[in-house]
């Protein structure tokens, strides 16, 4: 469905300061009703790819299409877009009622419709009783949901929203993202997120872009990204990981083997482009590699173990693997080998993916 | 600094009170002294004042010459204030993106009046309104006197728009509002407080100035200032207080009116509810 | 329209308002200083013929034909006027000889033969037509010159003015001397009440700071007054202090340097207390504390940590009040003497008083270029913005 409806799309759009290319070229679509995240390290471009969708930066090059017209000449205000900006911006010289039917009234909506439908905003957000506050008199996460809220009550084809929970502490952020992604459902919006919290990108989001130095390392559904990661940035960005540095022996298919650089060799299922004889690295997360006493099992890796760390609901081990270090995962209530004993490590050969050194 | 524990600490504080209570007094005594003198029943500037009365206040309205002052100070300062606060403003909403080339060196410049001396303005002027013909007119002086409180109007007005928020224009855009519509509905709103304080302080300005309307203002002109001027270096009657007392009366009123507001809107901002989330 | 069109749109009005009002004046200022220009405008023709005359022999019959003519020709009279003010200041006589010429001129009619000393003998001086020649330059320095005591001899050197007339160096350096006592007065008295304010907290601070801002709001004039009347003979100090018993007779606190210092150092106090104050509340609160726990006694933490960061304040309130004490007119006019007036008066009094705007705007110039050297030092140094509301 997603392709076949396409409807923002992002054609070759870049942007330049200066001599800083920010935004290089990106081509990418958004279905109706898709929660998309834009997910990077800070100065990647998210709020600069935003800004360009909402309008408040020109594209250097490159088109924008929402729902098959042409944007990128249409000023702001024309764009019926819902923003909600990092620290909510809500005017401080009205009430929340008046920020809430602002959108409405540059509308010309008439005060008994206005009225009506501000009503339904606030009732949505369950903040009908601050009516009639001034936002200063407002908590942090009130503010948020007011901001939220104002952006809605026009019903926008697209909400863009650039790291909205970011200015809340951890509790508030958790419940918030519910929230977000209830309205998001109920209300069958188009919503584009931008945030530099990978969690975050990844519980709310149908797909993520993972943008890096104004690029998309990938564009993905969350299980996708985590568990078939295309690039090291994207293994390395996207929880832990453990590289291991190899080159190609062998390719059966799908699957190849690897000589690995700290000796021995191992098996992966998903060998995506790379051909033999070309470097690689084999990216297997912490809680894919299992401790076994011998080397029948697949994928076994020598290692020696070095630390336990104790973190309540798991135990990291760090393990020394040739001149490589490890991290592996252990359940608390397994047996973990002592310091200094010898073991292997091992993984399935459907729990690793190959990426580019 | 504020150590107490340390030992002659009560010596160094005795030093330190002594030293406030003659600083504040040196501040405030010449304000706090000739207020009273206004109401003064004797012909002599001096304490004990016998009174009150407010004969001299008396003898200033039926002074042709006070009365008149007062009238043309009030002209000359509404109009000074009007042209200084709309092209200072104009000129703050210009400046306020760093647009321009040389916005910081149109802005330095924009602040010379201030710095410049009256005298040298004075003759300057004096030479340009012979060739125009402006000189001894109203307009000669409200011109005069508004390029003396445009610095004024500008720096208030500045200040409040850089502590405008961008993102909360950027959001009115979003929700639909036309340029003109942002400007009408957010950013004139909230830079009033500071147009405001700007005009009040043009208007203060205008009120105490003396020099440049030694220079270019005729005798139709003189305003309550230069009267008290003149009546200074002439011979010094209680009149002198009551006209002080006018003039100190009207400046502070004005700027406690703005001030007074701006003070409330901070305290408004204070009494943030506790969040109360649902 | 692009951002940046609007931008200028708006600036535009201010740029042309101030160009039009504030540097177009200082440069006519500037301009009529230097100008020879106003005996050339009231009498072209002679302008021209006097220029051929070496000034040695008598002036030809030509160049007194030429002066008849442009006295014969309706000049306005302001700018006759002016002509003859310069004309007098360069050789006495000529505010009477040329009316009276002009007048007689303009009844002989149309005559060209017109015999200049005939009608006054004193057009038989070489002073008054060396006077017409030297007054007749493009652009001259007499006025720039005068302004330091300083003139053109008969042989164009320069050479001080005779010391009877020498006043305007001495008035220039009581100037920057008055300047300079202000501005220690303020820093004396400015430093230390900024850093009691800032070591204290609460009502304390806001009292300090209400005691600052309130004669910054208040008017120069009325303050200016009003230590006019406390430093009277009878005045309330005169009054408490012997009431007290520490005078016999009243001190005499007004119309001398005394009363300039008190009132000017009264008006400028808070301009030197808000840069330093600003510059120490910038401090993080903990430093002092930091500086004893590293060992430091009280005056070492004072020397070492306070001073050090008190500095830049200083030095932008230091700069702030000289610079505007240079200018004062209204203060030492009232509460000063003969001898405590300032550069400013003496502009004044040629401007206003004798309307010889070429040596107002020359001393004017002496005024404007320190204090805009001033002002580009204090935009280079200084943090703090220019005012404090
Ligand atoms: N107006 C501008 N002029 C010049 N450079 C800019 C401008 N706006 C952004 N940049 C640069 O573009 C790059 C991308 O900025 P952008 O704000 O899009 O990053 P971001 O991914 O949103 O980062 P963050 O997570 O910190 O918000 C940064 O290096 C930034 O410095
Ligand atoms: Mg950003």
């Amino acid at each position: 469905m997603r392709d076949l409806d396409p409807f923002i799309h992002f054609e070759a759009i870049s942007k330049v300061f200066g001599t800083v290319t920010v935004v290089d070229a990106l081509d990418f679509h958004v279905a109706r009703g898709e929660f998309v995240s834009l997910l990077g390290p800070s100065g990647s471009g998210k709020t600069t790819l935003l800004m360009m969708l909402a309008g408040f930066e020109a594209p250097s090059g490159g088109r924008i299409h929402v729902d098959g017209r042409r944007v990128e000449h249409l000023p702001p205000y024309k764009r019926e877009m819902g923003v909600v900006f990092q620290n909510y911006a809500l005017f401080p010289h009205m009430t929340i009622a008046e920020n809430v039917g602002f959108p409405l009234k540059m509308r010309g909506v008439a005060r008994a419709e206005r009225e009506a439908k501000v009503k339904r905003a606030l009732d949505l957000v369950r903040l009908r009783h601050l009516a009639d506050r001034r936002p200063s008199q407002l908590s942090g996460g009130q503010q948020q949901r007011i901001a939220l809220s104002r952006a809605l009550v026009y019903e926008p084809k697209v909400v863009l929203m650039d790291e909205p929970l970011s200015a809340l502490d951890k509790q508030l952020r958790e419940h918030m993202q519910l929230e977000i992604r209830a309205l998001h459902r109920e209300l069958g919006l188009t919503v584009i997120f931008v945030t530099h919290d990978q969690g975050e990108a990844l519980t709310m989001s149908d797909r993520v872009a993972v943008l890096n130095r104004g690029k998309i390392e990938q564009f993905d559904t969350p299980s996708g990204l985590y568990d078939r990661p295309r690039t090291r940035f994207v293994a390395e960005f996207i929880g832990e990981t453990n590289l291991l540095a190899g080159r190609v022996a062998q390719r059966q298919g799908e699957a190849a083997t690897v000589v690995l650089a700290s000796g021995g060799s191992v098996t992966c299922d998903r060998a995506g482009p790379f051909e033999t004889d070309s470097e690689v690295m084999v990216s297997v997360r912490p809680e894919m590699l299992h401790l076994v006493p011998d080397a029948a099992a697949p994928n076994a890796l020598p290692v020696t173990v070095e630390d336990h760390v104790y973190h309540g609901d798991h135990i990291r081990l760090h393990l020394a693997f040739g001149e490589s270090r490890l991290v592996a995962r252990a359940g608390r209530r397994d047996a973990a080998p002592p310091i200094g004993s010898t073991a292997f490590a091992s993984f399935a050969p459907g729990d690793c993916a190959l990426v580019a050194p | 600094m504020s150590s107490v524990s340390r030992p002659g600490g009560a010596a160094f504080n005795a030093v330190r009170l002594a030293f406030a209570a003659l600083a504040v007094a040196f501040l405030l005594l010449p304000l706090v002294a000739i207020l009273p003198l206004a109401f003064t029943d004797s012909v002599f500037l001096v304490y004990p004042i016998s009174g009150p009365s407010l004969r001299w206040f008396g003898a200033l309205a039926e002074s042709q010459a006070w009365t008149r002052a007062i009238v043309n100070s009030l002209i000359i300062g509404s109009g000074a204030t009007v042209v200084a606060t709309v092209v200072g403003t104009l000129a703050a909403l210009g400046l306020r993106r760093e647009l321009l080339p040389f916005s910081g060196l149109l802005r330095s410049v924009f602040l010379l009046p201030m710095v410049v001396p009256a005298v040298v303005l004075g003759v300057g002027m004096q030479i340009l309104y012979a060739r125009m013909g402006l000189a001894s007119s109203y307009l000669g002086v409200i011109i005069a006197h508004a390029v003396l409180c445009v610095p004024f109007v500008l720096v208030n007005v500045a200040s409040a728009l850089a502590s405008i928020d961008p993102a909360l224009e950027r959001a009115a855009a979003s929700l639909g509002a036309s340029p003109v519509k942002v400007f009408r509905g957010v950013t004139l709103p909230l830079a009033m407080p500071g147009i405001l304080t700007g005009a009040v302080f043009a208007f203060a300005t205008s009120l105490d100035e003396v020099v440049i309307t030694l220079f270019v203002a005729g005798p139709n002109q003189t305003t309550l200032a230069r009267q008290m001027f003149s009546s200074l270096r002439e011979n010094i009657s209680p009149a002198i207080a009551a006209a002080a007392f006018i003039i100190m009366i009207l400046t502070f009123a004005l700027l406690l009116a703005v001030k007074g507001a701006s003070l409330l809107q901070g305290l408004r901002k204070k009494q943030r509810v506790q969040p109360s989330e649902a | 329209m692009s951002a940046r069109l609007k931008a200028l749109l708006l600036v535009l009005p201010l740029i042309v308002f101030l160009g039009l009002f504030f540097l177009w004046p200082l440069w006519m200022m500037i301009a009529t200083a230097v100008q020879g220009g106003t005996v050339r405008l009231a009498f072209p023709q002679t302008a021209t013929a006097i220029a051929s005359w070496d000034g040695a022999g008598p002036p030809p019959a030509s160049l007194q034909a030429a002066l008849v003519r442009d006295l014969r020709t309706d000049t306005p009279q302001e700018r006759f006027g002016d002509a003859v003010r310069t004309l007098n200041s360069q050789q006495a006589g000529f505010r009477t000889l040329l009316p009276r010429t002009a007048r007689a001129v303009r009844e002989a009619g149309e005559a060209d033969a017109f015999d200049l000393v005939a009608l006054d003998p004193r057009w038989s001086e070489q002073g008054y037509w060396l006077a017409l020649k030297r007054s007749m330059p493009a652009y001259t320095d007499a006025n720039l010159l005068a302004a330091v005591d300083l003139k053109r001899n008969d042989e164009a050197r320069i050479e001080p003015v005779e010391p009877d007339f020498a006043v305007n160096r001495a008035i220039m350096l009581r100037t920057f001397v008055i300047a300079g006592q202000v501005t220690l007065l303020c820093g004396a008295i400015g430093l230390p009440f900024a850093m009691l304010a800032a070591s204290v907290t609460g009502w304390k601070r806001n009292a300090l700071l209400i005691a600052v801002l309130l004669p910054l709001w208040t008017s120069l004039l009325v303050r200016t007054a009003a230590w006019l009347i406390l430093l009277q003979d009878t005045g309330l100090i005169n009054q408490t202090l012997r009431a007290l018993g520490l005078i016999e007779t009243p001190l005499s606190l007004i119309y001398n340097r005394t009363g300039v210092l008190i009132a000017m150092t009264h008006v400028l106090l808070p301009l030197m207390v808000l840069p330093i104050y600003a510059s120490l509340i910038a401090i993080p609160r903990n430093l002092m504390p930091a500086a004893a726990a590293l060992g430091a006694a009280p005056l070492q933490a004072f020397r070492y940590v306070l001073l050090p960061l008190a500095m830049p304040g200083l030095l932008s309130g230091s700069l702030l009040v000289f610079m505007v004490a240079l200018g004062y007119y209204i203060t030492p006019a009232l509460t000063g003497g003969a001898g405590d007036q300032m550069i400013s008066s003496v502009i004044a009094f040629y401007a206003t008083g004798t309307a010889n705007w070429g040596m107002a705007g020359a001393l004017g110039l002496f005024l404007l270029v320190p204090t805009t050297v001033l002002y580009i030092l204090y935009g280079r140094l200084s943090r703090t913005p220019l005012v404090q509301t």
